[in-house]
């Protein structure tokens, strides 16, 4: 059932880029790109963070004022506001397209659930992050989602009371809060940098910048949303801590789960919530095909034949996993190539996704996949060859 | 015509296209030989392929961009234009390989351009190359016998 679901989804993922690369040229398909745009988006939020952060005041009766003054009064302050809000919003769309993306098509198998992993904490935090950036207006809006929010907190087996208290620094909404979350918005968005070099770190060249075309268009679009009258982010009616907040406009991209807590109660969005993400983790796991029947598609673990290596490093340039380290040659290869080499090459088995990229690098037949190996495919080459020779 | 397709598994589905034998039903002659990433290749076996008797070959991998390894068919298009390089200066005709990229539903333009690369070798002059030394598969092929 699984498996026949994401074999549809990865048949319509890739269909869609049919589409799309008939209308850009496929270097250009911005879906190839989803994790450089989720990167483009945040370097965006940083940017326009620093500036707003000058004018933020983070206090119960100063903070709705303070942003009042910076999209009225300041000179491009709108401009800094909105980029800021729907920079958010353009980096989560690009986070659960990135997400969808690499599950269904596959990228999440063998030695890529490191990604998938430091992904699924980006996403969690990610979205913290904007769910505190509504919270710090201190609007209508903002009061609607702390109430929310600290209502699912609460509905936490055991630990409820505990953590409410530590969310909001007391009982119920004081002024130590808005400190605390402005903290926790900052320094959580700054730990997302942190996550990113885990995400990062065994993939060689991770793409983190769309190409130069798109960047313009996102820019253009971002700040045309930011400034037009109809789309540009407005004052709401100021927090009443209090006075129960009945209407207030809904972000569709963060506040999801807080439109089904008008509906159902806190504790069983919290336990929904926190059973997709469960899921999420899960994904490189449930692996869905059966592993017996993959074919070329899990071919093992990239082996060295220390006999043939000489060091030359070109495997280690091109594993796209980084799963290829150089460690200084503890004996003469068998070769005579190898035989005065310096390095040895070494694969890190936990990293290896099987692609074989480090076996087409080799000029010196020292790298096979075990279960591809060379001399059994030229077997068969020269066999079909032969099959067709002209008698 | 007798040509050695290479074809990454995660590109273009051949379902459908080949018989029971391996051979695309459009194009007798051309076999498929399914690998597990267009970067897997080394270059040396599409020359190996020609050396064999083959009058052509090819590899196709995934759309640029889409690479299920992130970078494979872009390295493969690299070394590709290496391995021309090298062929010419063993006197082997390097439209005799070619490299293709198509996604999983590609298979008309993947057919295609198949067509178009053996309207190509017909062209060409022959024989395609000769066995200057024994291909490693043949030598490997008759001691098996
Ligand atoms: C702050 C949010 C995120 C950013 C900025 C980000 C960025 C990136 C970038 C730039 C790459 C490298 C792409 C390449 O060069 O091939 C990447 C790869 C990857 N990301 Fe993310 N990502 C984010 C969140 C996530 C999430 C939420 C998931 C899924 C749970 C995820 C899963 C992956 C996986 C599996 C890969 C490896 C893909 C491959 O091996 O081809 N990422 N990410
Ligand atoms: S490319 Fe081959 S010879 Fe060069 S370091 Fe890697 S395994 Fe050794
Ligand atoms: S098969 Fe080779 S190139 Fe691919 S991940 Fe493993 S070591 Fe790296």
């Amino acid at each position: 059932m699984y498996r026949r679901a994401l074999t549809w989804l990865l048949r319509q993922t890739v269909k869609l880029d049919v589409y799309i690369n008939r209308i850009y040229p496929s270097d250009w398909n911005p879906l190839y790109y989803t994790g450089g745009l989720a990167h483009f988006f945040l370097f965006l939020l940083v940017l326009s963070g620093i500036l707003l952060f000058f004018y933020y005041v983070a206090s119960l009766d100063g903070a709705y004022a303070s942003i009042r003054y910076l999209s009225e009064e300041v000179p491009y302050g709108f401009l800094l506001r909105g980029l800021h809000r729907y920079a958010a919003d353009g980096f989560i769309v690009a986070v659960l397209l990135h997400l969808f993306r690499n599950w269904f098509t596959d990228r999440y198998l063998f030695a890529r659930d490191g990604p998938w992993i430091s992904g699924m904490f980006l996403l969690i935090l990610g979205g913290f992050v904007g769910v505190n950036g509504y919270q710090l207006v201190w609007d209508q809006r903002a009061q609607a989602v702390t109430e929310i929010f600290v209502a699912i907190l609460g509905a936490v087996p055991l630990a409820g009371a505990t953590l409410v208290r530590l969310f909001l620094g007391s009982e119920g909404i004081s002024a130590a809060m808005l400190p605390r979350i402005l903290f926790l918005h900052v320094g959580v968005a700054s730990f997302l940098y942190v996550l990113l070099w885990w995400h990062y770190v065994r993939l060689r060249h991770p793409k983190i910048w769309p190409p130069a075309t798109w960047v313009l268009l996102l820019l253009g679009l971002l700040v045309l949303l930011s400034a037009l009258p109809g789309t540009r982010p407005t004052a709401g009616v100021p927090a009443q801590p209090g006075v129960r907040v009945t209407a207030y406009p809904l972000d569709v991209f963060f506040l999801l789960p807080f439109w089904l807590a008008s509906y159902l109660p806190p504790g069983v969005v919290g336990a929904g919530l926190a059973g997709l993400l469960l899921l999420g983790y899960l994904i490189p796991y449930l692996k869905r095909e059966d592993e017996s029947r993959m074919g070329p598609r899990h071919a093992g673990v990239a082996q060295v034949i220390d006999g043939n290596c000489t060091g030359c490093e070109l495997c280690y340039y091109d594993c796209p996993y980084d799963a290829i380290v150089m460690v200084p040659s503890p004996h003469p290869g068998l070769t005579k190539a190898a035989a005065s080499r310096k390095l040895l090459a070494v694969v890190i088995d936990s990293r290896c996704v099987e692609c074989g990229i480090c076996v087409g690098a080799c000029p010196f037949q020292a790298l096979e996949l075990p279960r591809f190996l060379e001399a059994d495919l030229m077997r068969r080459i020269a066999e079909l060859v032969r099959a067709r020779a002209p008698a | 015509m007798k040509v050695i397709g290479f074809v990454c598994d995660w590109a273009v589905s051949t379902e459908g296209l080949v018989d029971g034998r391996g051979e695309l039903k459009a194009y007798p002659g051309v076999h498929i030989v399914r690998i597990p990433c267009s970067g897997f290749m080394r270059p040396d076996w599409l020359e190996q392929s020609l050396r064999a008797g083959a009058d052509g070959a090819f590899v196709t991998g995934c759309p640029y961009g889409d690479c299920l390894n992130r970078e494979g068919n872009y390295l493969m298009r690299d070394r590709m234009e290496q391995l021309a390089r090298r062929l010419q200066r063993r006197r082997v005709d390097p439209g005799r390989v070619a490299m293709f990229a198509h996604g999983l539903h590609d298979q008309q333009a993947f057919l295609a351009e198949v067509g178009a690369f053996l309207r190509r070798l017909e062209s060409l002059p022959q024989p395609a190359a000769r066995p200057v030394r024994p291909a490693v598969g043949a030598a490997a092929g008759e001691a098996a016998e």
